[in-house]
């Protein structure tokens, strides 16, 4: 339908995770590729920020459904930062924000990180 | 040929008749007749020549056999002829006869021979595509005649310089049709070779055998019995024939050094030619890959050939020929060391830096060219090409790859095009069935029930998009609905909306109330989906009796609840079915329960209807649906719905319908 692209940096042992465009099922795969990079390289600790991101589908939401339990087993997390309304409603409707931290900023979500 | 046997047949009667021919007028008569049978005969061969496809290889190759014969029939002709002869005059009572009989069938011999001579020499000219071709040779023709004729009627005194000019004008002839000799260009060098040897010995015999029938022997007694012309005319075909062979060596031996470039060009063509038949005929990538570099090292002469093809970030060597797999991956590395796929756009020469040695130490690697294989501008591999160690690609090589490289982009491209929509097509097979299910999954029509207007829309997207909606009568004071959209699409969705219609139907049987029905459904769906995969769901009933309204939310859309101009969303709390375990769904999930009033209208959806695109990509939104909703409240039911999905047909009209869209509305009328 359009166009879905990440970008990954490194902050300390963090691995964050920028997303933009529109990520439904045909998109998932190039986000699915950057979590199976990165418990390759045994880093658990993501942030997921949401900031370009214009739409997520059901799809797209399933892609952090599939490696949560791995990644918790593994003393890790995904946390979300820097969602826009439209996509946090997506999110809530679901009931994710019961599943997954979800931060305004990645200051707050590195944060949590660090404290816990 | 018929005719040339009748002349013969007349030879041998005015032979036994009259002898030699002594008279001017039975000389002509002779050679008249001589001549109609030369002349049949040509005629014959040449229909015969032309009737069975031969090389020229093959013509020059019959050309020595039959001088061969001709020069065994002269050499022992002498010998042979005089014996039997006196063997005769011994024996037999009427010697003349015997005699002229067989000087008649030695004639025959003799004429045949001349006339295949003759008539292959026209062949081999004719191929030769040369313009005024048929004329040059028709010229050589007359002057042959009148070589051969003049002999008998000019040998006077005065008018010998007749005959030497008629001779004179067709050996320039001779040499001027033998000059361009264009069909030993087609030749490989092998055969050039094969040539060069050839044409040696057909001159030599040529020459031996026109020295051999000059002389005074019983071939030219022969001969000159019947006609001085033939004797001329055969003379005069031998120095042709002579003269054309020593062209022919001479021309061989000036190609045979670029023998090899033409065989190279000449592979190169028939190359191409294979390969464009081939663009159309093989589709499979595989097996194309396997002829690209079959072909190109054969055409660039080099040990060994593979194709990099790039795989996502990866890559990989495919089609290797002539070397392993594990040889040209480390090959492929050095080159990718060197230069990335995305940049290479034209053919380069590449040196490694040290030589790869294979498992086999002959088979080592110190020299590669690197060849774009683009699509659309986009290079997607590379087409590799190695030569041993010590040798070079010339420039010849390159531009053969280089060609061949572009040839092989288009081949790819159009297998991958074929792949492509052979994939479209499974693809749209595979959705026609899932829409079958979804069809057959969901309700034909909503189930009348008393005080409950009820009106349902549902509206496919090409990708079935897995919404799923029904209604259960579970007796008769009580109307179960459901509600639900399966994350991802296509085949795979639609099989679970079909275990979810199973799971809600058997539930809303057993099970009352929409929470403990939510939860058991989560619990089986916890258990039996994949982990990225999720249902979002809303369950509920109305108790007709008690004019109550109970459900609950599965991390679904919320309900909407119309009720005198005032709108209310209902969103009780809930996670998606198949998110989280048992225990923590149960922790977060709430049931609502409501008193129904009169036109309380409820609404519900799936995200197909507020994330309706239009072309520039803006949703259709809750805030309009609300409006549309708000705006249109005392219509019915059916009339709502209708209303609805109108305006959203507007709002999205230049944009593909991209989710199912759903929409369930009930009206309750006291």
């Amino acid at each position: 339908m359009a166009d879905f692209s990440t970008s990954v940096k490194e902050k300390g042992d963090i691995s964050i995770i920028n997303l933009k465009g529109y990520l439904d099922a045909h998109t998932a795969p190039t986000l699915e590729n950057n979590f199976t990079q990165l418990i390759g390289e045994n880093k658990f600790k993501i942030i997921v920020n949401f900031e370009d991101l214009a739409y997520i589908s059901s799809a797209g939401l399933g892609v952090f459904m599939a490696y949560i339990e791995n990644i918790r087993d593994n003393q890790g997390d995904i946390k979300l930062t820097n969602m826009s309304n439209k996509v946090f409603n997506i999110f809530d409707l679901l009931g994710f924000p019961l599943l997954y931290e979800i931060y305004k900023n990645e200051d707050e979500a590195i944060r949590k990180f660090s404290g816990s | 040929m018929q005719l040339f046997f009748i002349a013969a047949t007349i030879l041998l009667i005015l032979k036994i008749f009259y002898g030699n021919p002594d008279t001017y007028y039975l000389k002509l008569f002779f050679d008249l007749i001589i001549a109609f049978a030369v002349y049949f005969l040509i005629l014959a061969l040449i229909r015969f020549e032309n009737s069975r496809p031969s090389s020229p290889l093959s013509l020059v190759l019959n050309v020595g056999i039959l001088l061969a014969i001709m020069f065994f029939i002269i050499l022992f002709s002498d010998y042979l002829l005089t014996n039997v002869f006196e063997n005769i005059n011994q024996q037999i009572n009427n010697p003349s006869l015997v005699y002229n009989v067989i000087s008649v069938l030695y004639l025959l011999v003799v004429v045949s021979l001349v006339s295949f001579f003759f008539v292959i020499l026209r062949h081999l000219f004719y191929r030769n595509q040369a313009k005024n071709t048929r004329i040059y040779f028709n010229t050589m023709l007359v002057f042959f005649i009148l070589a051969s004729l003049s002999k008998n009627f000019f040998d006077s005194e005065h008018l010998s310089f007749l005959i030497t000019t008629f001779f004179v004008i067709s050996i320039l002839l001779m040499i001027f049709n033998s000059i361009r000799i264009s069909w030993i260009a087609f030749l490989t060098k092998k055969e050039k070779l094969y040539l060069l040897l050839l044409s040696f010995f057909i001159t030599s015999l040529f020459i031996v055998n026109i020295s051999n029938s000059s002389g005074e022997n019983v071939y030219s007694q022969i001969i000159m019995g019947f006609s001085p012309s033939l004797k001329q005319f055969n003379k005069v075909v031998m120095i042709y024939g002579s003269i054309y062979f020593m062209f022919l060596f001479f021309t061989t031996l000036f190609h045979l050094p670029t023998a090899e470039a033409y065989d190279r060009k000449a592979q190169e063509v028939t190359s191409l030619q294979y390969f464009s038949k081939l663009i159309t005929e093989v589709l499979d990538f595989n097996d194309l890959a396997e002829t690209v570099t079959d072909i190109t090292q054969k055409l660039s002469d080099s040990k060994a050939s593979w194709i990099i093809w790039r795989n996502g970030s990866r890559h990989n060597s495919v089609a290797a020929k002539n070397i392993g797999y594990v040889e040209s991956d480390k090959i492929s590395n050095k080159i990718l060391e060197k230069i990335s796929i995305e940049d290479l756009t034209s053919t380069k020469t590449l040196n490694l830096r040290e030589k790869v040695v294979g498992s086999d130490p002959d088979n080592s690697y110190s020299v590669v060219s690197v060849s774009p294989i683009k699509t659309k501008g986009i290079t997607h591999g590379i087409l590799v090409a190695a030569k041993a160690s010590g040798q070079m690609f010339t420039l010849d090589d390159l531009n053969a790859i280089e060609t061949f490289s572009d040839y092989a982009s288009v081949a790819i491209e159009n297998s991958r095009l074929l792949e492509e929509s052979i994939e479209k097509e499974r693809l749209e097979k595979e959705l026609d069935v899932a829409r079958e299910i979804q069809k057959k999954i969901l309700p034909l029509k909503a189930p009348a029930v008393p005080n409950l207007q009820i009106a349902s829309v549902f509206i496919p997207a090409f990708e079935v998009g897995g919404d799923y909606y029904d209604f259960f009568k579970i007796n008769d004071s009580k109307l179960g609905f459901v509600i639900a959209d399966v994350s991802g699409k296509g085949i795979s969705a639609a099989f679970i909306m079909a275990e979810i219609k199973g799971i809600f139907e058997t539930l809303s049987k057993t099970i009352e109330t929409p929470k403990e029905i939510l939860i058991k459904a989560n619990e089986i769906l916890w258990h039996t989906l994949d982990s990225k995969t999720f249902v979002s769901a809303a369950y509920g009933y109305f108790n007709l009796n008690e004019k109550k309204l109970t459900f609950a939310r599965a991390g679904h859309c919320p309900l909407y609840l119309f009720r005198n101009d005032q709108s209310k969303i209902m969103k009780p709390s809930g996670l998606g079915l198949g998110l989280s375990e048992r225990d923590y769904f149960i922790d977060n999930l709430e049931e609502y329960s409501i008193d129904l009033e009169n036109n309380d209208t409820i609404v519900l959806y799936t995200d197909g209807v507020t994330e309706a695109k239009n072309d520039l990509l803006e949703d259709f939104g809750d805030k309009q649906f609300l409006k549309v909703l708000h705006n249109n409240i005392n219509l019915n039911a059916e009339e709502l719905s209708n209303k609805i999905i109108h305006e959203i047909s507007v709002f999205s009209s230049g944009h593909e319908q991209y989710d199912d869209i759903t929409l369930v509305i009930f009206k309750w009328q006291q």
